[in-house]
């Protein structure tokens, strides 16, 4: 492989990796807390995007009952300037994290406090996101809906540069998911690593009985987390968005499905094996060479199985002893 | 028994299992360090020793739920280390779980039917098709007649998991018998039982391993039980073989003292 | 009648079939092993019978064949998902609960990109013209190959259940450890309950085929498989009825639901949690309380026979 390609691959494969890393953090907070896997977190991906798109643009003129509706008849109070924009992204992501809340209220803990099997929280969980997914296409159509294209400001929409003979093209909107993306997980790291919320969150992973004997209330943090958890989900589905387009109520499952390979890969519950496995994900999926692109899609699928089969705690995860 | 000559040569006339430097480590902790002991046919073998001396583990060791980081336990000269669980319950080791384990939530007639599984042959077909009703009568019989010997059988239809402590220890038992075994290991089988039922456990045990013509390892805390039911006693502290002997002679050891003494 | 079978004809052919498809992820289950691959499984079958009945490189088959091509084809599938279901699952039932279904859910994924991508699958379009089987008229006359299926399948389960091997596949269910322990090898019937659902799997594909015509990727995918998992969950899957009941009402409910028009997967994703929620385990259990098989009956007393371990028996 040339350098120019090489560079470009690397570009494209980080961007979507970090992506991944940030989405199925918000995966692996739950599982670490609660021991299962929220499906619903695909939808609030999908979620995170429209909400963001609410803000920028105001109205969905294709379909659906909000048709012709316009949130701001004078214009978006958040266009045209990129700290606005950045501004809505982080509402969205609130509100997207407002709804995880409301979905862990009203489908995961009626469970706990009944004691249910396990595999039904899994059920009620595609439920929520069956209703989710639904209620969006209900609302404003299946059709596909783009950001602005100054969005992000009055900024080239790619970048390139010359290595030797060969030109290589990095569109600025991959530098700035990239960008973000680290922020995050710089400040996220930050948050589990050194302050309060932290430590108890990590407390509560360990074992949720000690902590609730060290007075920190289970169920409070249990809503932290799964604020955090939509709020990464939501800003993911964002980032997604404006490279390449909010694509219908769907949107999510795609990433929601892949984002279960990145965590496996990484290893289930890890905090540092989500970004390592994301990343993994992004730069195999990179270097897929041309003419097998349509394979694409099958990558995640096909790391995953590998890992299950060679090393089923994932890369970073640690080897359960088992409890005789 | 005669002496049996096999690829690791001539076993001693009676011995029925040969343990060999078994060890085992969990990250830095050795569990079980360097064990070598001899069990003879027909005996019942006590094992002792302080909580945490590697007990259980050696009982895992022995029947292949955990494999040994090194060393070897041979059955009959053949070396069984290394099998899987069901292979080494097929040669005819069975046992009872420290922390009982039944299936809990099928009736006590299930659990012993389902040990019956590596005397039994009917496959998919067979079961299907209802062309293994013969084998199915004798193991149903077997079950009932098993659930007699423990004291079980008009609660045969009862859910595992409602049984009393002392009652689950004994459905354990008559689970492990199902398997046909030739070699019996309990683990504690009078903890969570009353007084009465620890006085009848003795007599219980002797009567099992006579009419099942068993070897019996026991591990178990109740000195007196101890000294009074085993043959020969084993004592582990800290993972190690520290005396193996008759009850008397090991209750004098100035080591096992030591150990007890320095344990509690 | 005619009016009855033409208008709801369709929807019992199709309940009947979710029950299948329920049922095809049931027997797994009994082994305690969670597998989502059900709709691959499903979806290869299809694929098998569709290729078979409409590949020009068949055409001689079917004139030699006639009719007699369509049991060729559930053949075809039963045994090529049953040799697909002992590759897929040696590997992957050395994992234990959300980690087999995760594999399970890679499985589908893979299928589903690799079939997109294939000649001889369709690729995207897939197989279309697949010619109804046995010259059937009407859709609701497919209750002729789904319902002896369903009939036979619940009779197999019922057998099960009573045999030395539904005997094992409890014991793993309930602790594969232990099971272990006491003789029963469980990779073993981990391996066997699995494949029993891929076959299963793959004869509905097989039959389903014809009767929905045409055959593509959206058969066999991550929404199927969540589908069947709840037909399971919500009707019940401790009792053989519960997946058949959970993929009749679930199949039906929408269609019930139809005067709602567009809310209607808005008002079937909430089922799903309610029921989930509500009715743990599943509609079947709570029918039925917690039903108790009556008390074992004692045979004629009988000596205990215990033979030496490698003599007799």
């Amino acid at each position: 492989m040339e350098l120019s390609q090489l560079i470009q691959n690397l570009m494209n494969g980080l961007a979507i990796g970090s992506v991944y890393a940030i989405f199925a953090l918000g995966y692996t907070l739950v599982f670490s807390i609660l021991g299962i896997i929220n499906f619903a977190h695909g939808a609030v991906f999908t979620l995170g995007a429209y909400f963001t798109y609410t803000l920028v643009v105001g109205q969905f003129e294709n379909n659906g009952l909000l048709k012709g509706i316009n949130l701001f008849p004078d214009g978006s109070p958040f266009s045209g300037n990129p700290w606005l924009f950045a501004l809505a992204t982080l509402i969205g992501a609130a509100v997207a994290g407002l709804v995880a809340v409301l979905i862990e209220r009203l489908a995961f803990r009626p469970m706990r406090s009944r004691g249910g099997d396990p595999l039904l929280a899994l059920v009620s969980s595609l439920g929520v996101a069956l209703v989710v997914v639904n209620l969006i296409q209900l609302l404003v159509g299946a059709e596909i809906y783009n950001f602005p294209s100054d969005a992000y400001g009055q900024v080239r929409p790619a970048l390139s540069f010359h290595i030797g003979e060969k030109v290589v093209i990095i569109r600025t909107v991959q530098l700035i998911i990239f960008a973000v993306s680290l922020v995050m997980l710089a400040l996220l790291g930050y948050v589990i690593g050194r302050t309060r919320v932290g430590k108890a969150l990590r407390a509560v992973a360990e074992n949720p009985g000690t902590a609730s004997l060290l007075g920190i209330s289970v169920d409070r943090f249990i809503l932290i987390t799964f604020f955090l958890s939509g709020f990464l989900g939501g800003l993911a589905g964002t980032l997604v968005g404006t490279a390449f387009g909010v694509a219908g109520p769907y949107f999510g499952v795609s990433y929601g499905l892949k984002g279960l390979a990145v965590i496996v890969l990484g290893g289930l519950g890890s905090i540092p094996g989500a970004v390592v496995g994301g990343l993994v994900i992004g730069l195999a999926e990179a270097f897929v060479p041309a003419q097998y692109s349509a394979y694409k899609d099958a990558v995640a699928f096909a790391l995953l199985f590998v890992i299950l089969l060679v090393r089923p705690q994932g890369l970073l995860g640690r080897a359960q002893i088992q409890k005789v | 028994m005669t002496a049996v000559t096999t690829e690791r040569g001539t076993v001693e006339r009676g011995t029925v299992l040969e343990a060999r430097g078994l060890t085992r480590r969990f990250g830095g902790l050795v569990a079980v360090n360097d064990v070598s002991f001899d069990v003879r046919e027909g005996e019942i073998f006590g094992l002792i020793g302080p909580n945490g001396a590697g007990k259980t583990t050696l009982f895992n060791l022995m029947t292949g739920l955990t494999p040994p980081s090194s060393g070897t336990l041979a059955y009959r000269g053949q070396k069984v280390t290394g099998l899987a669980p069901h292979r080494i319950a097929a040669l005819g080791i069975s046992r009872t779980f420290q922390n009982i384990r039944l299936f809990r939530a099928l009736s006590a007639l299930e659990n012993v039917k389902i040990a019956q599984h590596v005397r039994t042959r009917a496959g998919l077909w067979a079961g299907v098709f209802g062309t293994s009703r013969a084998e199915e009568r004798r193991v149903e019989d077997q079950a009932w007649a098993l659930l007699d010997l423990v004291g079980l059988a008009d609660r045969a239809g009862e859910s595992a998991g409602n049984f009393s402590y002392g009652d689950q220890r004994r459905l354990e038992i008559a689970r492990a018998l199902a398997t046909e075994p030739r070699v019996l290991l309990l683990d504690e089988p009078a903890a969570g039982m009353n007084t009465a039922e620890k006085g009848q456990l003795t007599a219980f045990i002797r009567e099992v391993r006579a009419r099942f013509d068993l070897t019996v390892l026991v591990i178990e805390h109740h000195v007196p039980l101890v000294m009074d039911l085993c043959d020969r006693v084993a004592v582990l502290n800290f993972g190690q073989l520290i005396a193996v002997g008759d009850p008397a002679a090991v209750q004098r050891d100035p080591k096992v003292i030591e150990a007890y003494l320095g344990g509690e | 009648m005619g009016d009855f079978l033409g208008q709801y004809g369709f929807l019992i052919v199709t309940m009947v079939q979710a029950g299948l498809l329920g049922l095809s992820l049931y027997f797994p289950l009994q082994a305690g092993q969670l597998s989502l691959a059900s709709p691959g499984f499903y979806a290869v079958g299809g694929y098998v019978a569709a290729i078979l009945l409409t590949n020009p490189a068949f055409a001689g088959w079917r004139d030699a064949l006639g009719n007699g091509m369509f049991p060729l084809t559930w053949l075809a599938a039963a045994l090529i998902c049953g040799v697909l279901g002992l590759i897929v699952g040696v590997p992957a039932l050395r994992l234990r609960g959300i980690y087999l279904a995760l594999a399970t859910i890679a499985f589908i994924e893979i299928l589903r990109v690799i079939s997109l991508n294939l000649s001889i699958t369709g690729g995207a379009i897939g197989i279309f013209g697949i010619p109804q089987a046995f010259g059937f008229q009407d859709r609701w006359q497919y209750i002729w190959l789904f319902g002896p299926l369903l009939i036979l399948t619940l009779l197999f389960a019922r057998q099960l259940e009573r045999s030395r091997v539904g005997r094992a596949f409890r014991a793993i269910r309930e602790d594969e450890l232990a099971a272990d322990a006491m003789g029963v090898p469980p990779t073993h019937y981990k391996v066997l309950a699995f494949v029993i659902g891929a076959v299963l799997a793959g004869l509905v594909g097989a039959m389903s085929a014809p009767f929905l015509n045409t055959w593509n990727a959206k058969q066999g995918t991550f929404d199927a498989s969540i589908a069947i998992l709840a037909f399971v969950l919500i009707g019940g899957s401790r009792n053989i009825w519960g997946p058949v009941v959970g993929g009749a009402l679930l199949t039906a409910v929408p269609e019930l639901l139809r005067f709602l028009a567009d809310w209607r997967l808005v008002i079937n994703g909430l089922v799903l949690v309610v029921a989930s929620l509500y009715l743990p385990q599943g509609i079947v259990g709570a029918l039925g309380g917690v039903r108790r098989p009556p008390p074992p009956r004692r045979p004629p007393s009988v000596p205990v026979v215990v033979e030496a371990p490698g003599g007799g028996s």
